[in-house]
């Protein structure tokens, strides 16, 4: 059969795993304790590289399971709807396919190598502190840098469960890339997915509390301004899916068009996180609006991957250069 | 997830694409006209002579049987070709399956062959002044008179029924069940005596659709399709062709976005950071519902029906272009005000976009449809 724009079996069994896993590692109630200042938990680091998440993007023959940005699209989407914290997109989806080195790749598949990454558009790099490697965009290049090479100073996020820092004093570099377009478009895919899948859990959340939450004597999603907010926030994510996933299929297949389509994948999932971390905390009402309520870690995540790896506003910057300038 | 076509795909394309090419014509008068019907009609026959009438549609009925890729790689070098509008859509696309369904078999000897022929063009009468989106609140009335009904009522944004030879309307049969109940489905030859059509100019200046007035119209009692009273489930068949019919061609929106940096170009526009962004972000719309219609086209392609969630699919393309061609218009400045001075073509589709959010269900409710039918709100 032809046009199959749809997942495996296998693929899908790989993201209800890495659902049931990412639910109980990164339940609101661990969420708070982030937020509470808690230590990051190693644990659930191992966890993912023992159920093989980690090194799904490395080839098999250096340990790991020899996947794709297909393969990994609807595990980050995953990752979103749990608003899993750490350098998971950094260390799985970014360096797992960038980094060329079979015994940097081997490491990071065990679970023995966490990645971040920075780019020159960002000050912060996620989790540096605990990070073993670094990759960073200088221009067109990308190069590594292992712990111990430079130092880091905490910032504060948004986020409380997003630890990040800013980089100094960077002293032994290995150029891994010239092509660090090819790494920022994966980091745009993947932060996509992500955020869809954060959009994923706000309809989720909005829509039981709408159907529970009574007013005037009946639940507040039976009212007709309130259920056309839900159906807008629905097909605003459901329309956004998509993008993210034919960006995966690009950079699987190396198709010409991979990094227009990394582009509109961010442009459009950020653009619809917007709407989406609006319309979910509009329908919630003022308990959205207190930390008591688990509405804000994810308005809060969203909040911060919208901008990260591109603006919506920058990568359409880009869209247009390929309209008008090519 | 795969998305090449398979090479009989690419063949059939092919031939598909040479035979446009030679036999489309273009410029046809409008299909509000009798003499544009006409043209259209004979335009019809040589695509049904060449064997792309109802290309889904099952070989007992004359059609290929083919899939739904084979049909979407149809509308897709269809629309790429500028070929004309398809006066026959709703006989093929709605009452033809609706027939295979709950027909008899001699209703559908009768009227299948004649749908795919273009001997016979259908109309859709659902819609009354005062039954829009509560379709079911219709009053058309038939009453029964031995082995006839007689037909009394109107409908209304008929397309086409100025001068289709038939109409399936859902008329109220019985007056005292609840309001679904009461409903029959009833197929009425245009020209019997009583049936008036009167053409309606639309916003486009186009006579495209019309009012239907129906006078003592007689109809036999063999012309109800299903039972009498069961009316309202064979409509509910009838808009699931509607929702799973063919998807807009995606072609056409990229298409747009390509004609809006032309415009940009030539409205000396192509460096202003607005506008970029603007046509940036409709590109990426565009390419949300190509992406979308492809998810859609894989379910349809394994024998699946899309249900309540094609509503999400018509939210899409008709939001998408009211976006697209208000910003079109805006774009062409000051000389968007005649079509002297812009391209006509930009002003057909802006104004005819304008229903888009209007027929075959508003937005409205459509989004009633996403909250309650796939997201479970429940009913106010």
């Amino acid at each position: 059969m032809s046009v199959d724009f749809d997942f495996t079996q296998e693929q899908y069994a790989l993201r209800d795993m890495a659902r049931d896993l990412f639910e109980k590692e990164s339940s609101p109630a661990r969420l708070r304790e982030l937020w509470n200042g808690a230590e990051r938990d190693a644990r659930t680091w191992k966890m993912l590289a023992e159920v093989g998440i980690l090194g799904l993007a490395v080839p098999e023959k250096h340990g790991g399971s020899g996947g794709t940005m297909l393969d990994l699209v609807l595990v980050l989407e995953e990752a979103g709807r749990s608003a899993l914290p750490g350098p998971f997109v950094e260390t799985a989806a970014i360096a797992a396919p960038t980094l060329d080195d079979a015994g940097l790749q081997q490491r990071l598949a065990t679970g023995d190598l966490v990645v971040s990454v920075g780019v020159d558009a960002s000050p912060f790099v996620l989790d540096a502190d605990v990070a073993d490697a670094l990759l960073l965009q200088r221009g067109d290049e990308v190069h590594l840098v292992m712990s111990g090479d430079f130092s880091c100073k905490p910032a504060r996020s948004i986020d409380l469960a997003r630890r990040i820092f800013t980089i100094d004093d960077v002293e032994t570099t290995t150029l891994v890339s010239h092509d660090a377009q090819r790494m920022l478009a994966r980091a745009a895919v993947a932060t996509a997915a992500v955020l869809n899948g954060i959009g994923m859990r706000l309809v989720e959340m909005t829509q039981s509390y709408v159907a529970s939450r009574k007013q005037f004597g009946k639940p507040v999603g039976s009212f007709q301004a309130v259920q056309h907010k839900l159906a807008d926030m629905h097909v605003a994510v459901e329309s956004s899916r998509p993008l993210a996933w034919y960006a995966a299929y690009a950079d699987t297949h190396g198709l010409p068009d991979a990094v227009t389509a990394a582009h509109a994948a961010k442009a459009h999932a950020s653009e619809t996180s917007k709407l989406v971390n609006q319309e979910a905390l509009q329908c919630h009402g003022g308990i959205g609006f207190t930390w008591e309520h688990d509405l804000h870690l994810w308005l809060k995540r969203a909040k911060a991957l919208e901008n990260a790896y591109g603006t919506a506003t920058e990568h359409r910057a880009a869209i247009a250069r390929g309209l008008f300038d090519a | 997830m795969d998305l090449e076509f398979t090479p009989e795909q690419e063949a059939f394309r092919a031939e598909l694409r040479a035979w446009l090419l030679e036999k489309a014509p273009r410029g046809l008068p409008s299909s509000g006209t009798r003499e544009g019907i006409d043209a259209h009609r004979d335009w019809e026959k040589t695509v049904h002579a060449a064997g792309y009438a109802g290309l889904r549609w099952p070989v007992e009925y004359g059609g290929r049987g083919a899939d739904a890729v084979t049909q979407a790689i149809f509308e897709e070098e269809y629309f790429l070709a500028g070929a004309p509008e398809r006066v026959t859509q709703i006989g093929v696309n709605l009452m033809g399956p609706t027939l295979m369904v709950h027909g008899t078999e001699e209703q559908k000897r009768a009227w299948l062959p004649r749908i795919l022929s273009a001997d016979d063009l259908w109309s859709q009468g659902f819609s009354e002044p005062d039954a829009g989106s509560d379709l079911a609140g219709l009053a058309t009335r038939a009453v029964r008179e031995g082995d006839h009904f007689v037909v009394n009522g109107q409908k209304i944004w008929t397309s086409y029924g100025a001068f289709a030879d038939w109409i399936f309307a859902l008329v109220r049969t019985d007056p005292d069940a609840p309001k679904h109940a009461g409903i029959t489905f009833l197929a009425i030859d245009m020209r019997s005596p009583g049936v008036e059509a009167r053409p309606l100019v639309q916003l486009d200046g186009e006579a495209g659709f019309a009012e239907v007035f129906f006078t003592d119209v007689r109809v036999p009692v063999s012309n109800v399709i299903g039972d009498v009273n069961a009316g309202w489930s064979v409509a509910m068949t009838t808009l699931g062709f509607e929702r799973d019919a063919p998807s807009k061609a995606a072609a056409r929106y990229a298409r747009d976005v390509r004609e809006l940096v032309a415009i940009a170009r030539a409205r000396g526009l192509s460096q202003d950071p607005i506008v970029r962004d603007r046509i940036a972000a409709l590109y990426c719309e565009a390419e949300s519902y190509r992406l979308h219609a492809l998810r859609t086209l894989t379910r349809l392609a394994r024998g699946e029906s899309i249900g309540p969630e094609a509503s999400i699919t018509k939210l899409l393309w008709s939001e998408l272009e009211r976006r697209m061609y208000e910003f079109g218009m805006e774009l062409l400045g000051p000389h968007a005000e005649s079509e002297e001075t812009s391209p006509a073509r930009w002003h057909r589709k802006y104004w005819f976009a304008r229903a888009a959010t209007i027929y075959a269900g508003t937005s409205e409710i459509q989004r009633n449809i996403v909250a309650q039918r796939v997201l479970a709100l429940p009913k106010g």
